[in-house]
């Protein structure tokens, strides 16, 4: 996509998280514009860095990343990205992820029904084996350092 | 470098041919959360609704298979626009992981660590996959969650008409269409269950799949509200290691320990299984 593909999107992106944050939890929409246009900079500038770093990153991993750097104690900003995303309830980005993840699916609809009742337990003992044992480790790593 | 191939001639031939799918995410995203959360106690979990299953399940219910309101070609350009929306997020997440900086660091060699975790699938699935009488499907299957990125490398690995390939798809098309929702409630109720302490779980949420982390860490944030914000930090961060690192450990090593540990069962497993459905058919 160009840039001026991804800056659109991106907009209508931010869009989607003012309403989802209005509707959802009142926040106005001058109230949200602050935190929004952080988040959208972030990912605007994540396109910049995957677009011209070799490495084969996700885009999203920029995104943590940038993230995490403009809210760290060493970034003077900090304070102001904290309260200004604060603003962004967390499930407020999601309601547009899962319309247009709903929409891209939809046409898999007809194959999930022919999966049957196999592939579907097999498909959640995944989820949860993926999920456990990563609990497991964590909460073994977490005592055994002395973080919990 | 290698030149990017276009979708579309210019931006104004990208809005002529999506403007139908923003519209639609805006009425959805009204509808979603108006509706908001609502939590349903379920057994020992707790069943936590959030605006993204609503507008998930309103997109699937538009698509060409069922409202015939979308056609195919719209169908595909959903699949781009969903990584755009996810970015945001996940820069609000990373934002929220700087801020909770300090809980972040101490957990750092647990957050090392409990990546090698998501490995338990193999541990998990393949065996139960085994006794259902699956063959070499099971080991695209049961390899890895099974998002986007396993898909294309288990195409690679073994041929996209593979068995290997064949069954990576299929939990891949699962996963999309139940996994939100399944993976959410089963967080709940492993935190029922009282082993662990909502920090593992938190970083356990992050499985290299966006949507997946987003339903389990806001089920989790939704129980433990007080420790909501080290929860959610922990997960992304979690979530963004995996997306580094998962690429690197289906082919390192899911790949190769689910292969080893399929050559080790299926001889003793496939019998027993032919023996149980035989029985059933009869």
């Amino acid at each position: 996509m160009r840039y001026i593909e991804w800056a659109f999107l991106f907009i209508i992106a931010g869009l989607g998280i003012a309403l989802a944050n209005f509707v959802g939890f009142e926040v106005g929409f001058m109230e949200s514009l602050p935190g929004i246009l952080i988040l959208l900079a972030i990912s605007m500038v994540s396109v910049f860095i995957s677009k011209l770093v070799p490495l084969k990153l996700p885009i999203v991993a920029y995104c943590s990343i940038l993230g995490l750097l403009l809210s760290c104690p060493f970034c003077p900003a900090r304070e102001f990205v904290i309260a200004s995303a604060n603003k962004i309830n967390f499930t407020a980005p999601l309601t547009m992820v899962g319309a247009f993840a709903g929409i891209s699916i939809s046409g898999q609809l007809k194959e999930f029904a022919k999966q049957g009742w196999k592939m579907i337990l097999i498909a959640c003992l995944v989820m949860t084996g993926t999920f456990l044992g990563s609990a497991i480790i964590s909460q073994i790593m977490l005592s055994f350092t002395h973080a919990i | 470098m290698k030149q990017e191939t276009y979708a579309y001639a210019g931006l104004k031939e990208r809005i002529k041919a999506e403007y139908r799918i923003f519209l639609a995410a805006f009425i959805f995203i009204l509808i979603a959360d108006s509706i908001g959360q609502i939590k349903i106690p379920l057994g020992p979990g707790t069943l936590i609704l959030f605006p993204i299953f609503y507008s998930l399940l309103l997109g699937i219910l538009s698509g060409p298979q069922t409202a015939k309101f979308f056609k195919q070609k719209e169908v595909q350009a959903a699949s781009k626009l969903v990584i755009v929306c996810i970015c945001p997020f996940i820069a609000k997440l990373g934002i929220n992981a700087g801020a909770n900086i300090e809980a972040v660091l101490s957990a750092g060699p647990a957050l090392l660590m409990q990546e090698l975790g998501n490995l338990g699938t193999i541990f998990l699935a393949l065996p139960v996959a085994l006794l259902l009488g699956l063959k070499r499907e099971a080991i695209g299957a049961t390899h890895s969650i099974n998002r986007e990125t396993n898909l294309a490398l288990m195409q690679d690995m073994f041929g996209p008409d593979s068995a290997e390939a064949r069954g990576s798809l299929s939990i891949y098309i699962i996963g999309g269409m139940v996994g939100t929702i399944y993976f959410g409630f089963m967080a709940t109720l492993v935190a029922a269950c009282g082993f662990f302490h909502p920090y593992a779980l938190g970083m356990a949420s992050g499985v290299g799949a966006g949507i997946l982390m987003a339903s389990a860490s806001a089920s989790l944030a939704a129980i433990y509200p007080d420790m909501a914000d080290t929860i959610t930090a922990l997960a992304s961060t979690s979530e963004t290691l995996s997306g580094i690192t998962g690429i690197y450990a289906a082919i390192f090593l899911a790949v190769p320990i689910c292969t080893k540990l399929y050559n080790m069962l299926e001889p003793k497993l496939g019998p027993v299984s032919d023996k149980l459905f035989k029985k059933e058919k009869k």
